[in-house]
């Protein structure tokens, strides 16, 4: 009982030292009202970290709910009277529990066929199974195709494909059905009212940078936010009358863009107008290449034209290389300086895809390989060892994919470690960098100075942040681009740093997501290929920027200052789009969303 | 595609080990962002490498201490009060780590987890956090005057909150006016050493209360036994010596004339590992902080001490070493009836809504605390002179602490105040002094005798 009451008198009188401090916190507030500045920045900082966790969660709830993603595409019926569906343009059938059609008989071969639609028809390819595949009693030497009502023998175990009731058109405008149906019951979350929600994001955001930088605001700021509004208006538009795809993974990266935007306002205006113009390149090239993956047949052959063209910038980065922070990573071309090693990154992911039927029949990978050693080689000769890794990280994700060797993957993994133990201590630059690694407080004003700054500042911002540009972080060299998530915690807070953070790994959760729907290993690979680059790219620029990983300046994906590397991302960000076949739950009028419960 | 998402799983681990780093950076960011933001080239709280905008430090009656003003260090207007507290406020350079510039820097810059260096009306608000402390400035003068250069530290503490109201450390000077102190380094030796805090001394005749607390407990009919002095005895070949002989001694009267053959014998008894185990209880080898200041430990390695040396150890001589502020902590417990109150030096935590009341912690029995408080209450009666503490009720131990041959012994005096309207417990060291009850106990005299007069 003692405790108990000395306990409450404790409280009382803290909490009446507590009441105390408000009244005098709010008559500070008043005495400063004239000052609209001081008073907008209180205010805001509040509310930003609020909208953006909304913006995030109004995001991802759409794209992680499953909307019936797996609708049957043709059935198979089988021996004993049931029904499969087939739910993929690639289908492997096979005793594995892996198998997409599994038949669990001893005769059958683990993956013994494919089942694939190329073309406008249907198409099955024997594995080099021991029991054959046959087709109305015809043998398949390598593949056949198959209509509606034939028999399709998998060593003796008969099925009869039904085509029948499924448009062979696999547009997404007649969809049967069933595809359609459940739409109606889910509750939907408006895109346009998430949409709304980041322009006020980015509003709030730029008001918050005038205000902050008063008579010294540089022109370029207002004019440029308000010119990539109309972008994102444009874009928003544009997506919702073409395309019936969900929109919320482009929105989310619109709010990335525009986080990048009110950063450079603060940390360097002169390069706004060249950060939007590449915003807007990235954008363009997101949409022709979503155009081009949607037709698969075209997209493996661009795939060559890629790969070529990558080979073209690997020399042309070689021969014309020029050094900025240790590594020879640009090339001029007269009008315009670019990174072209950000451009790779599109060829090498595509470069590592393939279809079912080839990654079943062809375990070798030798020609990925060399391209992989291509790439990484050429990194290494220019000193760029972060993108090294990043390609690396990325070569290891694709591998694995196309052949689920995981053995061969550590042996890989072992030597790649031991080369680079080998290059960090023959080469002193990398070597130093190393150095400081792990303790960069003992060498705060020489190589960890840029570690030890993100530190400070990062901690002076609190979870609210100073307000957007009152940081002294974006005065450091490369400020905004490797220390990027520095100057967000300072001037943001380190709530809206986290939720970016965040971002970036659902690019990765939401491609694992969209692989068990994707109707081509084509594009599974791709977009787990693209998401494990911005991942890497994500830990190197964040872990690096605060000491647990070496600084090894690499940008941060949407975030970061560099036109090549915005174009690059938006150009990934493609693969990622592309593994998602399902359509957008349209509105339905009252009466007819009734009838359906009915 | 079951195949493939099988093998997507390698991307969700590089997601899982995202997320895993991203933890990481938050537990480093909860534990160290205090210290990342206080480092001084931090554009928001610094400027030259000094606080740009500081809150006041104030003593309890709310007299300032320490101001930023114009961006110049002020401290108080009172040169005596400037000097007693240097090293509760520190100096203008930083150069006592445990002064409140240093220590609660944190505090005084602004700085918090929630809103980092974030101020209402960045710009122009220059307010700080204001830092009130336990101190009493007059006591400190007091205090410091008391012990009128010599090299030591008085410290006094309410035992029943905690709060330590005088603190001083001597040699100090006026940090307004800093003098060259490598000039004389004699007189200013360890001058940046708050020796309240972060000294540590032989503690000589104070230790035997814990060897009383120890025999109290672990020896049958103690308070009845009695122990025979001949002024000294041999153990395995060791003299231990009295100043005199004390002829048939009780615990109690051993205590109260320190009769070091008595407790020697007391020593071999309870044996190293009982009187290591209790040297421990009182804080010695423990790690305090106070307001997170790091305190001192003390050492204690008598565990395997036997013979002669543990004789030794049980009078507090042998490789002990005792911290101030330990032992006045200790003299509180046994006040409070061996409940031991942290001692805390910012006035009052209103950082929280939430009392910490989880400081508290039982350091001796509660019978134990009684009979030991009653033996140090018949100490001053009958050895120390109760003339010289009339009516304060004062229970103490003074200590002599040998240092070597050709140095005058160290001068300690530890008690506390059996009052309810002044719950206060006291220590003070005089280093070199001679006698501890004299010398120490002068000192002690004065500054409790001004306590109780405010
Ligand atoms: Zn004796």
């Amino acid at each position: 009982m003692k405790v108990i009451s000395e306990f409450a008198q404790v409280f009382l009188e803290r909490f009446q030292n507590v009441a105390d401090k408000i009244t005098e916190y709010i008559s500070i507030f008043f005495i400063n009202f004239e000052k609209f500045d001081y008073i907008y920045t209180h205010v805001v900082r509040i509310i930003l970290p609020v909208l953006a966790a909304t913006i995030f969660l109004r995001c991802i709830f759409p794209l992680l709910r499953n909307w019936k993603q797996n609708t049957a595409l043709a059935y198979l019926h089988m021996p004993d009277g049931t029904k499969t569906p087939i739910r993929h343009w690639e289908n492997s059938i096979g005793r594995s529990k892996l198998s997409d059609i599994v038949i669990n008989l001893s005769f059958v071969s683990r993956t013994h066929a494919v089942i694939t639609y190329r073309n406008g028809g249907w198409l099955i390819s024997d594995l080099g199974s021991k029991g054959g595949v046959k087709v109305n009693n015809q043998v398949v030497e390598k593949s056949m195709p198959v209509n509606d009502g034939d028999t399709i023998s998998i060593a003796g175990y008969d099925m009869i494909l039904d085509l029948s009731g499924f448009s062979q058109n696999f547009d997404e405008s007649n969809l049967s059905d069933e595809a359609k149906m459940p739409l109606y019951k889910k509750k939907i979350l408006r895109t346009g009212l998430t949409f709304m929600l980041i322009l006020l994001f980015q509003c709030l955001g730029g008001i918050q940078i005038l205000a902050s930088a008063g008579d010294e605001l540089n022109k370029a700021v207002p004019l440029t936010l308000i010119m990539f509004i109309v972008v994102e208006y444009t874009c928003f538009v544009v997506f919702k009358s073409l395309g019936k795809r969900f929109m919320e993974l482009e929105l989310l990266t619109l709010f990335l863009c525009g986080l990048n935007l009110l950063i450079l306002s603060s940390a360097s205006p002169d390069s706004l107008y060249k950060q939007l113009g590449a915003i807007v390149a990235g954008i363009i090239a997101y949409f022709v290449l979503t155009l081009i993956l949607s037709n698969l047949d075209l997209a493996r052959k661009v795939k060559y034209l890629l790969v070529a063209g990558a080979l073209g910038l690997l020399v042309l980065n070689l021969v014309l290389g020029e050094t900025r922070f240790g590594a020879k990573n640009w090339i001029n071309l007269g009008f315009i300086t670019i990174q072209p090693m950000e451009f790779v990154k599109i060829a090498f992911v595509i470069a590592g895809t393939a279809t079912l039927d080839k990654l079943l029949t062809t375990r070798n990978i030798t020609y990925f390989i060399g391209f992989s050693g291509a790439c990484i080689g050429v990194l290494v000769l220019i000193r760029d060892f972060g993108t090294a890794v990043v390609f690396f990280g990325a070569f290891l994700v694709i591998a694995f994919m196309r052949s689920g060797d995981w053995r061969t993957i550590a042996l890989i993994t072992a030597g790649a470690a031991l080369g680079a133990i080998t290059v960090i201590s023959f080469i002193p630059y990398v070597a130093s960098r190393f150095k400081a690694w792990g303790h960069v407080w003992e060498y705060a004003d020489t190589s960890g100075f840029q570690q030890t700054r993100t530190m400070i500042y990062a901690a002076s911002g609190g979870l609210f942040g100073v307000g957007g540009g009152n940081g002294y972080l974006k005065y450091i060299a490369a400020a905004d681009t490797d220390l990027v998530f520095g100057v967000i915690s300072e001037e943001w807070g380190i709530l809206i740093a986290v939720m970016v953070f965040l971002i970036i790994v659902f690019y990765g959760i939401y491609a694992v997501f969209l692989t068990k729907g994707c109707r081509s290993s084509f594009y599974a690979i791709a977009a787990c290929g693209a998401a494990s680059m911005f991942l890497i790219q994500t830990a190197l620029n964040v872990f690096g920027s605060v000491d647990i990983l070496p600084l090894t300046g690499v940008t941060l994906p949407f975030v970061s200052n560099g036109g090549s590397s915005m174009m690059a991302s938006w150009s990934l960000l493609a693969f990622i789009k592309s593994a998602d076949h399902r359509i957008r739950p349209e509105k339905v009028d009252a009466h007819k969303r009734k009838g359906v419960r009915g | 595609m079951k195949l493939l998402l099988s093998r997507a799983i390698a991307v969700l681990v590089l997601s899982i080990l995202l997320v895993t780093g991203l933890v990481v950076f938050g537990i480093n960011y909860v534990n160290k962002a205090s210290t990342w933001a206080q480092y001084p080239v931090n554009a928001h709280l610094y400027r030259d490498g000094l606080l740009k905008v500081s809150g006041k430090i104030y003593d309890r009656k709310g007299n300032i201490l320490f101001q930023i003003q114009d961006g110049k260090k002020k401290f108080s207007t009172n040169k005596s009060v400037r000097t007693s507290l240097m090293h509760a406020t520190g100096d203008l350079y930083g150069n006592v780590s445990t002064g409140a510039q240093v220590a609660f820097r944190g505090r005084l810059s602004g700085w918090n987890i929630i809103n980092g260096a974030y101020r209402f009306n960045l710009k122009n608000n220059t307010q700080g956090h204001d830092l009130k402390l336990t101190l009493d400035s007059d006591l400190c003068v007091t205090a410091y005057n008391a012990l009128n250069g010599r090299k030591g530290t008085v410290g006094v503490y309410n035992y029943k909150t905690g709060e330590i109201i005088c603190m001083v450390s001597s040699p100090s000077f006026d940090p307004e006016n800093p003098p060259d102190v490598s000039k004389d380094s004699e007189k200013y030796s360890g001058v940046y050493l708050n020796r309240l805090l972060s000294a540590v001394y032989t503690p000589g005749s104070v230790f035997k209360l814990i060897t009383a607390e120890a025999a109290i407990d672990n020896i049958a009919n103690i308070t009845d036994a009695v122990y025979h002095c001949e002024g000294e005895i041999e153990i395995n070949g060791v003299m231990v010596t009295c100043p005199s002989k004390h002829g048939d001694v009780t615990l109690e009267k051993a205590l109260a004339h320190s009769c070091n053959v008595a407790f020697g014998q007391i020593a071999l008894e309870l044996g190293g590992k009982t009187l290591q185990k209790y040297a421990e209880k009182a804080g010695f080898n423990k790690e305090l902080k106070i307001d997170g200041i790091d305190i001192a430990k003390g050492t204690a390695e008598i565990s395997d001490a036997e013979g002669g040396d543990l004789a030794w150890a049980g009078i507090g001589q042998y490789t002990l070493t005792a911290n101030p502020l330990k032992m006045m902590a200790y003299a509180g417990a046994i006040a409070n009836g061996g409940i031991g109150v942290q001692p805390r030096l910012i006035y009052k935590d209103d950082n929280s809504l939430i009392p910490n009341l989880s400081l508290n912690k039982r350091v001796l029995n509660e019978d134990t605390a009684q009979t030991l408080g009653k033996m140090m209450r018949n100490a001053v009666i009958t050895s120390y002179g109760e003339d010289n503490y009339k009516g304060l009720n004062l229970c103490a131990k003074s200590g002599t602490a040998e240092v070597g041959e050709d140095k005058r012994p160290h001068s300690w005096f530890v008690g506390y105040m059996e009052r309810e309207d002044y719950p206060l417990a006291f220590v003070v060291v005089v280093e070199n002094g001679g006698s501890g009850s004299k010398v120490a106990g002068q000192v002690a005299s004065t500054v409790i005798k001004k306590a109780v007069s405010n």
